[in-house]
């Protein structure tokens, strides 16, 4: 299969399609989850999916070391060309994998202003013309509705699309008539889309929680594979 | 002076620039009286640091030979080994790392784990060294071992256990407590001379106690003895000592000490841990390799009693000849004893053996196992290795990276012309990455090596020690060649006009190769080219591809198949065979659609927060890619792949936009493929260069 092919028939055309056009240059989508259930596979994928289209992409994230996050992106790649037979899988892996850059913050409470100037400076100084970034690993319990309020701010002055993972407690039973989990409530208004993984009978399914302003929200039809980790039909 | 194996400790000190190692070298020294005072490293009275020999390093305030130094501390015999913090000179940290059983890691308390002290513990965790960390600099303004503890466990996956706890910090720091004693220690006279046990300040006991109980949590995985003491309630030091020691010869355990150098403040007890956590020559496990059987593996032990096994590890020119410091890791090493040396296959006697001090050399009768001494007079490369006659053992070669720079040299009269070929001579034979020849084309010499810096260094070596006066080049890039379309060929070299005659027909495919340099494959059926011409058929590619048609430089991912040919039962022969291959490629070469390749260089920075821009500017610029970048709440780490051939003056420039706070190590990562307008200005520029 050629590249082209393969971004036509990826399913996050389908997340694309039930959500009016997908996240959008501008806004903010979040991938909610508890812990371990694939929060991260999730955003690795649309990332490179991103990549795989030619865009270019900044991946944040708050550990201790960020060799584990590019091997992250080798297996999510390497599962999908392998699945559909990529032709010339190494070039287009050398080609992509210059339009990523993986930001790491190691500093305990770090402020989204000072990630917000990191990244201009990447962006401006650093010539890497970003679509999209992805944020694993924001804290929504400790953050504070104004850091989304900058974020939303910065994304729109940009032009940049931002996904972040959001982290559930095993306990969360704190949901809203639309299901909106408590811990993210607070940061909605700036919110466009919102997608829960939720596992049920060895499955995990995308649910989408909020899709821009528009109503009725569909039904996706869409899971994560626990295999391969990747999203799938379904 | 023969002491027994379990007394004797060879150590390295490794560091970060600038962490102190020179300054902490000098007082281990110092305190093992061997010297009688004590320098800065860039002393007022500018007599310099005593391990720094060169006048070069002693400029540059960096230590870049290694030299082994013997001291005595409470009954034992250390050697050590100065290896030098530079990342450009890594060959001879390898080289160092080799003799060495345990390192002293020299962290800073201000600075913390940076980018060179990765790639310093690294090359120590790919020799199995066990280490002790030696937090520096507490006294410092903004002093924060604790944090540079944390980064141990974190950025070096460390299991680091702290030992002591300061007493104060910064300009308040006045002693540190041992938590294995639980006693405070003071450091008192004019130079600290003399170590004050005292009871442990009432404000820090309850920290302390916490720590030791941590320290004893940390110890006992390594001693089921400490774990049942401990639940008993009658934990000793011995028993303390004994559990760590027994982590750290594993490399499971790493206890942390600290203080500060220049202030003199617990280097004592830092000797006591060498003696307490390292291992002697004993406790290690060598191997060298059998040439008789195969390159077999063979263990050596360092008992005195068996067949001499030594190797030459560091060659030193002195006042008298060649100096060669070498490791004894079986047997013993006396006067008048006739050794082998495997490499050369020549046999030899040892004159002068001496051992090595700070400020002077003894000479001595006999050199147990497991020491470092050295040889006088000794005709040998560093890398050698030497037996009695009744073993043929050389120690694995090790890992050598091809040499990516190179630059030519021009002497400007015959004085300099002769010396230089002296110093040249010289270089190889203590550094194998550090490579000469002469250009047959231009007849000028090239000299080649790992990076700007190291052939600077060279340089004023050459200038220095050897009153060499030279003009140089511009440094070049090493390049290299490949093709990048299947392609066929068929060539016949035919020359039947009188005389003997030459023929040769050969015919295959020739097709990018990602795994290697070169494969050769032979698919002749039905003797088509006869048995004895196919090897000449593989030599004459060979040779073909030892330069390329676009920029002169070696061909690289080549596979080569030949699968038909025809041969003349008269005229063929291996010249001709040659001959036909070497012409088969060049025919062909062009429509393979060859690229060239250039080194990519793995780029770490290091630069405070507020120059970050600055920096992804500064590698956009040349070309490069940013990788990662790792932010803290004072520095970035930016992780970037940058071609070799924009680099040159990178440190300067770096300095320029960081106010010099910024730094950055390089080491050859790939080879990668030149973008297609630099290709086709590099190609140009060698046709007419060639005109």
């Amino acid at each position: 299969m050629v590249k082209a092919e393969l971004i036509k028939n990826s399913p996050l055309r389908i997340l694309e399609k039930s959500t009016h056009g997908g996240v959008g240059k501008g806004n903010i989508g979040i991938i909610a989850a508890r812990k371990g259930v694939g929060k991260t596979a999730c955003l690795v994928h649309i990332a490179t999916d991103q990549l795989f289209q030619g865009k270019h992409v900044i991946h944040v994230s708050f550990s201790s070391n960020t060799s584990h996050i590019i091997t992250w992106y080798e297996d999510i790649f390497q599962e999908i060309a392998r699945r559909r037979d990529l032709s010339d899988a190494m070039q287009v892996h050398d080609e992509i994998i210059k339009n990523r850059v993986i930001m790491n913050f190691n500093q305990e409470g770090i402020s989204i202003r000072q990630i917000i100037k990191s990244l201009e400076a990447m962006i401006h100084q650093g010539a890497f013309a970003a679509d999209c970034i992805i944020f694993d690993g924001y804290s929504f319990s400790k953050g504070n509705p104004q850091d989304f309020k900058d974020l939303k701010e910065f994304a729109e002055g940009s032009k940049l699309e931002l996904w972040f993972s959001a982290s559930l407690s095993d306990d969360e039973t704190d949901f809203d008539a639309d299901g909106v989990p408590g811990v993210i409530s607070l940061f909605m208004e700036q919110i466009a889309i919102l997608i829960l993984l939720n596992s049920h009978e060895g499955n995990i399914k995308l649910e989408l929680k909020k899709d821009h302003d528009l109503t009725p929200i569909q039904n996706m039809h869409l899971t994560l594979d626990p295999k391969i980790l990747l999203i799938s039909r379904g | 002076m023969s002491m027994s194996n379990p007394n004797m400790r060879n150590i390295g000190i490794s560091a970060h620039i600038d962490s102190g190692k020179t300054t902490l070298t000098e007082r281990i020294l110092y305190y093992c009286k061997k010297i009688h005072a004590m320098h800065e490293v860039r002393g007022k009275d500018g007599v310099g640091a005593t391990m720094d020999s060169m006048d070069l390093e002693r400029e540059r305030g960096i230590t870049i030979a290694s030299a082994a130094t013997n001291v005595e501390w409470k009954n034992h015999s250390i050697n050590i080994i100065d290896t030098p913090g530079h990342v450009d000179f890594t060959i001879e940290v390898e080289r160092a790392l080799r003799v060495l059983d345990g390192a002293i890691l020299v962290l800073c308390a201000v600075g913390g784990v940076q980018s060179q002290s990765i790639t310093v513990d690294r090359q120590l965790k790919r020799y199995n060294v066990p280490r002790i960390a030696f937090i520096n600099k507490c006294d410092r303004v903004g002093a924060d071992p604790e944090r540079v503890k944390k980064q141990l466990c974190e950025k070096l996956g460390h299991n680091a256990v702290l030992m002591q706890l300061p007493i104060g910090l910064e300009d308040k720091l006045k002693g540190v407590i041992d938590l294995v004693e639980m006693k405070a220690l003071y450091f008192d006279g004019a130079d600290a001379d003399t170590v004050s046990c005292q009871e442990i300040p009432e404000e820090l006991k309850h920290e302390v106690h916490k720590r030791h109980e941590e320290l004893i949590d940390a110890a006992s995985l390594f001693s089921d003895e400490l774990a049942e003491s401990y639940l008993e309630g009658n934990v000793t030091s011995e028993q303390i000592i004994k559990a760590v020691r027994s982590g750290t010869l594993q490399c499971k355990l790493t206890p942390v000490f600290l203080g500060s150098a220049y202030k003199n403040v617990g280097v004592q007890p830092l000797i006591d841990a060498v003696i307490n956590f390292l291992p002697s020559p004993y406790d290690i496990e060598n191997t060298a390799l059998d040439l008789d059987k195969q390159e077999a593996a063979v263990t050596l032990k360092a008992e005195s009693s068996l067949p001499p096994v030594a190797l030459a590890f560091k060659l030193e020119d002195g006042q008298y000849g060649q100096l060669t410091y070498i490791r004894i890791y079986q047997g013993e090493i006396k006067k008048g004893l006739e050794l082998y040396n495997s490499r050369a296959q020549k046999k030899f006697r040892v004159g002068r053996l001496v051992r090595m001090h700070a400020d002077n050399m003894e000479d001595i009768e006999h050199a147990p196992s497991g020491d470092i001494v050295a040889l006088f007079g000794i005709d040998c490369a560093s890398g050698d290795t030497f037996t009695d006659s009744s073993l043929n053992y050389a120690f694995v070669s090790m890992f050598v990276p091809e040499p990516v720079i190179s630059l030519a040299v021009k002497p400007v009269d015959k004085k300099s012309e002769d010396n230089m070929a002296k110093a040249i001579n010289r270089f190889i034979k203590e550094d194998p990455t550090f490579r000469s020849f002469v250009d047959p084309e231009s007849n000028q010499t090239i000299i080649k090596g790992m990076g700007e810096l190291h052939l600077d260094v060279y340089l004023e070596r050459m200038k220095r020690e050897y009153k060499v006066e030279l003009e140089t080049g511009m440094p070049q890039v090493a390049y290299r060649e490949t093709v990048s379309r299947h392609v066929e060929f068929n060539y016949t070299h035919k020359k039947q006009t009188g005389g003997a005659g030459q023929f040769a027909r050969i015919a295959g495919i020739i097709e990018p190769y990602a795994d290697g340099d070169y494969l050769f494959v032979d698919q002749i059926k039905g003797g088509v080219i006869p048995n004895e011409y196919i090897p000449s058929c593989d030599k004459g590619f060979k040779k073909a591809m030892e330069k390329g048609t676009l920029l002169g430089f070696p061909v690289v991912g080549v596979k080569v198949t030949v699968n038909d040919g025809s041969y003349h039962a008269v005229d063929s022969s291996d010249m001709a065979f040659q001959t036909a291959a070497i012409m088969a490629l060049r025919e062909v070469y062009n429509k393979a659609q060859p690229q060239i390749l250039e080194p990519i260089m793995k780029v770490v920075v290091e630069s405070p927060n507020e120059y970050q821009g600055n920096v992804y500017a500064s590698i956009n610029q040349r070309r490069g890619i940013i990788v990662s970048t790792n932010e803290d709440a004072q520095f970035s780490e930016i992780e970037a792949e940058v071609p070799l051939s924009e680099m040159f003056g990178y440190s300067t420039v770096l300095r320029s936009i960081s106010q010099g706070k910024a730094e950055f190590t390089m080491e050859f990562l790939r080879y990668g493929k030149v973008p297609q307008s630099i290709s086709e200005n590099l190609i140009k520029e060698y046709q007419d260069k060639k005109k």
